[in-house]
């Protein structure tokens, strides 16, 4: 065999290993695009509370920005300082009201659970005596069961899927979750049902050792078994999704998760719904198929620690007062030398450490509870570059929210005892205004804009709520109608939400830009400009400042 | 060039109106103000380079963590735990007296593992096992029984072979200095028979009658002296170890509501002790010691104010003596009972003598909690001293320690304890999982 031929011999051995490599590579690259990433709540605590507090310590620009009161604007919000849809969010009940029907029933593609023959136990999901279920019903659609703990019955299961209404019609993907009673004879375990118990290894699941995990559940009167069944979504687990930074394995995924809106956004949202575990373990990033191409749908999960729930029982007192490790309050506290009581201290205190009254409510109390210093469990940075552009938008989605549709939405958590359900819409229509009125303070709250020949009129959604006195306010507008803009043209000002233009600033190919402002007497410092660009056509550029 | 640049401009802002009132009516359309929309940098390039190491570090803890969240091993690590201990052996691990170092050991219950414990569950059959790599090595062991005839009566022997290899003296009364470094290498065997009667949880009282051997031997390693060199001339009691005989009773009465957080209550634990030596050991005293403590909540169960006096006394009866390791001892944190009593800005055994005395203020605050997690802090000082005799006892021979501790506990159990404490002999740190009383 000469050389040359050897040297063939070699090529197509090359050609054929490669394309032997490549090959299933390339035809699974349709079913695997995306990497799947994992998560833990020991990553997410390490990440948060200890990594990037330190090495955040080490950002110059973050310095930077603290030093001359800078702050990141949102990147993708747009002309109208609005957050367009996204495989993130889908701007539902801010764009169109959703009716009462449509908020109770959140997400929904089934009824829940179908109980026409017994579900069976896929998989169990067990922690310390709350036990979880994956189970397949006769229809052969996939659910999550989750419980509440042994005295706390809908404490849990309620608050999970209260919170997926309220998540889901503000616009963020979630799982359908529903309320979800059965008998024990609606369930046993299937043929290759395993489960990790408190042990760590799996374990066959047994019709007697599901048994025995039934029987640590609380039942209801009816001697039902509840739970919050969440329906698997479909699609490939693509694991979770960062709050900082963006999947570089999707291309549609361009901005860095840091500064999305209504990423950053969600720890207010939470802050409603005293939802304190949100974290990346709860996120969920599903691969699906879109016009016949793999795209990826991002998900929040798991709520069962919202309203007035935690692991295991009520919320515990430090919950939305503390990080997980707040070094912040520690160094406070240890250097007043314990002599400062913190917030949630004086409140157990004062109550006596006994802070609820229903077990199915749990700790959920606007009592102390202050807009402005509410924490979620981890210091994410994403959470705290939110500015005031971003809460002033986050307030006014809630505030589309009416105290008939909380209602509505609180309905959703089927609780036995009327008053529970009272107690939590009322708790939560009260934080809901606490927290709007909150930014509606910290930014301009104008919206609605509209121009009409040279008059431009808009809302101001303070005095919309019944939030001042519209007698004691003044609307400043600063006109730039040069190229340049950096001197206004001229000052306007105005008591009613209105102004009237020159007619020369809105004139064919020319556009002109307003700065305006609220002076509210008794406010020491004006408010924050909101940017208006106008021409001709109307409104064009909306842009609150951060 | 200019004219072609301003048709340009104008040509994407009629592109850009155009767009926007075709958007008009949707105010949530994706037309943005800068587009196409693009990833800014989450970092200037180079707070994003200083933290190109601690990446590398961070990747194989986030790894590892995600490997043990998802693959349970942290459940499985306790279930083992568990299943060993169900069997009767429990793992222990602890950090010396002496110096930050593990100490790692093993405890049998002898009842559980020969599954007797469900039939006698009044009989006790431990033995112990722990050692600290050039420190030291202990095997304990108890047998007895609870609860006689259903009362209060207990009964239990006991068996210890301790070997300490640099038991650290620094010679015998309040004015010896820290330079006298001598160590040595101590090995004990102490055999005891003790009956006692609980009245109540709170109240025990027990008497003891033991035998024990004091091994020493002499030699200078890793800095420190020859203690028969360092000390020649002197009339070190007890120098070359002996054999005696003791005949204890202790009274306990404890109130505490937590033995490691308590915020209220208090322990005393008053003690007297026959020593006679066996053979040609002269040793022949008395001991007296009081230790108590108590606990005032200041108007929180998170502020508390903890007091404890501490004294012993070694009287000689009948021109005995009292052998330098049955002194009073004093520095250290003070964890064991056995060996020197906290006087936290001195080393382990830095102060021996016939008697003892000492305070000890602390103020515990919590300064977090997260669940059953909690993070105490506490600020304390120390003042105590030892003396041989009582007319000898001066004032001015009490030292001083003060400083500060974090104590981390879960469910009020001690899990790690920091503490920095500060005295005349300078700053000495202390790494426990123990508070010192």
């Amino acid at each position: 065999m000469t050389n040359e031929r050897l040297m063939k011999k070699g090529t197509v051995f090359l050609v054929g290993a490669l394309l032997a490599i490549m090959l299933p590579g390339t035809l699974c690259a349709k079913s695997a695009k995306f990497k799947g990433k994992a998560t833990h709540l020991y990553k997410d605590v390490f990440d948060q509370n200890v990594y990037y507090e330190g090495v955040n310590q080490l950002d110059f620009g973050r310095w930077g920005r603290k030093l001359f009161d800078r702050e990141i604007p949102a990147a993708n919000i747009n002309i109208f300082d609005e957050v367009p849809d996204s495989a993130f969010f889908t701007n539902r009940h801010a764009r169109k009201r959703l009716s009462a029907e449509e908020l109770e029933k959140g997400y929904s593609e089934t009824e829940g659970p179908d109980l026409s023959a017994p579900m069976t136990v896929t998989k169990g999901k067990q922690e310390g005596l709350h036990p979880g279920f994956f189970i397949r019903d006769a229809r052969g659609d996939a659910y999550c069961l989750k419980f509440d703990a042994e005295g706390y019955l809908e404490l849990a299961t309620a608050a999970e899927v209260i919170a997926s209404r309220f998540y889901y019609a503000i616009g963020y993907n979630v799982p359908q979750y529903t309320m979800f009673r059965f008998r024990p004879e609606d369930i046993v375990a299937g043929e290759n049902a395993y489960t990790y118990d408190d042990t760590g290894f799996r374990k066959k699941m047994t019709p007697d050792l599901l048994d025995q995990y039934l029987s640590f559940l609380p039942i209801t009167e009816e001697g039902e078994y509840l739970a919050s069944a969440s329906k698997i979504v479909p699609g490939r687990n693509a694991g979770y999704f960062s709050f900082y930074s963006r999947r570089k394995d999707d291309p549609e995924d361009t901005i860095n998760h840091r500064d999305r809106r209504e990423i950053r956004a969600i720890s207010v949202f939470s802050m409603w719904l005293n939802n304190y575990d949100v974290r990346e373990d709860n996120t969920l990033d599903m691969e699906v198929v879109e016009n016949g191409r793999p795209v990826i749908k991002h998900y929040l999960i798991d709520f069962n620690s919202a309203l007035g729930a935690a692991h295991g029982g009520p919320k515990p007192p430090m919950f939305g007062h503390e990080y997980m490790i707040d070094y912040g309050e520690t160094a406070k506290a240890f250097l007043s030398l314990g002599l400062w009581e913190k917030p949630w201290q004086k409140k157990w205190r004062v109550v006596d450490e006994r802070p609820y009254e229903s077990p199915a409510v749990g700790y959920f109390s606007n009592e102390g509870f202050d807009p402005e210093s509410h924490k979620v469990q981890l210091p994410y940075e994403t959470f705290r570059v939110l500015t005031k552009a971003d809460g002033f938008w986050a307030a006014k989605i809630m505030k589309s929210f009416t105290d008939e549709d909380v209602r509505a939405m609180v309905k959703a958590g089927r609780y036995s005892n009327a008053e529970d359900e009272d107690y939590i819409a009322k708790t939560l229509i009260e934080r809901r205004d606490m927290i709007a009125r909150y930014w509606f303070s910290q930014t301009t709250p104008l919206d609605q804009f509209e121009l009409s020949g040279n008059v431009l009129r808009f809302r101001d959604l303070a005095l919309h709520y019944g939030w001042g006195d519209p007698d004691a306010i003044d609307y400043t507008a600063e006109v730039f109608a040069g190229s340049k803009r950096r001197k206004p043209d001229e000052i306007l000002t105005s008591q009613e939400p209105v102004f009237s233009l020159n007619p020369r600033y809105i004139s064919p190919n020319r556009t002109v830009e307003l700065r305006i402002r609220v002076s509210r007497r008794g406010d020491e410092d004006p408010s924050p400009y909101i940017k208006i660009i106008l021409d001709e056509g109307g409104v064009r550029q909306i842009r609150h400042e951060d | 060039m200019i004219n072609k640049h301003k048709k340009l401009l104008t040509l994407v802002l009629a592109l850009l109106f155009f767009a926007g009132s075709s958007y008009a009516q949707d105010i949530y359309a994706p037309v943005y103000p800068h587009e196409p929309l693009k990833a800014k940098n989450l970092k200037d390039p180079v707070s994003a380079l200083l933290e190109i190491p601690f990446r590398l570090v961070r990747w194989p803890i986030d790894q590892s963590l995600v490997y043990i969240g998802k693959r349970h091993i942290d459940k499985k690590a306790f279930h083992i735990y568990d299943k060993i201990k169900g069997y009767g052996v429990t793992p222990h691990i602890a950090f010396t007296d002496s110096a930050i170092l593990p100490l790692v050991g093993l405890e049998l219950d002898l009842m559980t593992m020969t599954r007797k414990k469900v039939e006698h569950p009044d009989v006790v059959a431990n033995a112990s096992v722990r050692y600290a790599m050039h420190n030291l090595f202990i095997v304990d062991s108890k047998v007895g029984v609870n609860r006689i005839a259903g009362t209060g009566l207990y009964t239990f022997g006991n068996f210890n072979f301790d070997h300490r290899s640099r038991e650290p003296f620094y010679g015998i009364g309040p004015r010896t200095s820290l330079g006298d470094s001598s160590s040595i290498r101590m090995e004990t065997v102490y055999l005891a028979w003790n009956a006692g009667y609980e009245f109540s949880p709170s109240l025990n009282v027990l008497g003891t009658f033991a035998f024990k051997e004091n091994q020493i031997k002499h030699r200078a390693h890793d800095g420190k002296g020859d203690m028969t060199e360092i000390f020649a001339g002197q009339d070190i009691p007890g120098i070359h170890g002996g054999e005696e005989l003791n005949w204890k009773m202790e009274l306990v009465r404890d109130t505490r509501n937590t033995k490691d957080e308590a915020s209220k209550g208090s322990y005393q634990k008053l003690s007297v002790k026959l020593t006679e030596g066996v053979d040609s050991t002269k040793a022949r005293f008395l001991t007296y010691q009081l230790d108590a403590a108590k606990y005032f909540s200041l108007k929180s169960p998170r502020r508390v104010l903890a007091i404890r006096a501490f004294g012993e006394h070694n009287d000689e009866i009948n021109h005995g003596t009292i052998p330098f390791y049955d002194m009073a001892r004093l520095g250290g944190m003070g964890s064991s009972q056995r060996t020197s009593v906290a006087h936290r800005a001195f080393v382990y055994n830095r102060f021996y003598g016939e008697s003892a005395i000492l305070f000890s203020l602390e103020y515990r605050y919590a300064i977090w909690e997260y669940r059953d997690f909690r993070l105490n802090a506490s600020v304390f000082w120390d003042e105590g001293q030892v003396f041989n005799e009582f007319n000898k006892f001066k004032f001015s021979d009490f030292r001083e320690s003060y400083g500060l501790g974090f104590y981390l506990s879960y469910a009020k159990h001690t899990l790690l304890n920091f503490t920095v404490a500060h005295g005349d002999e300078g700053t000495r740190v202390y790494v426990k999982n123990r508070v010192p009383f």
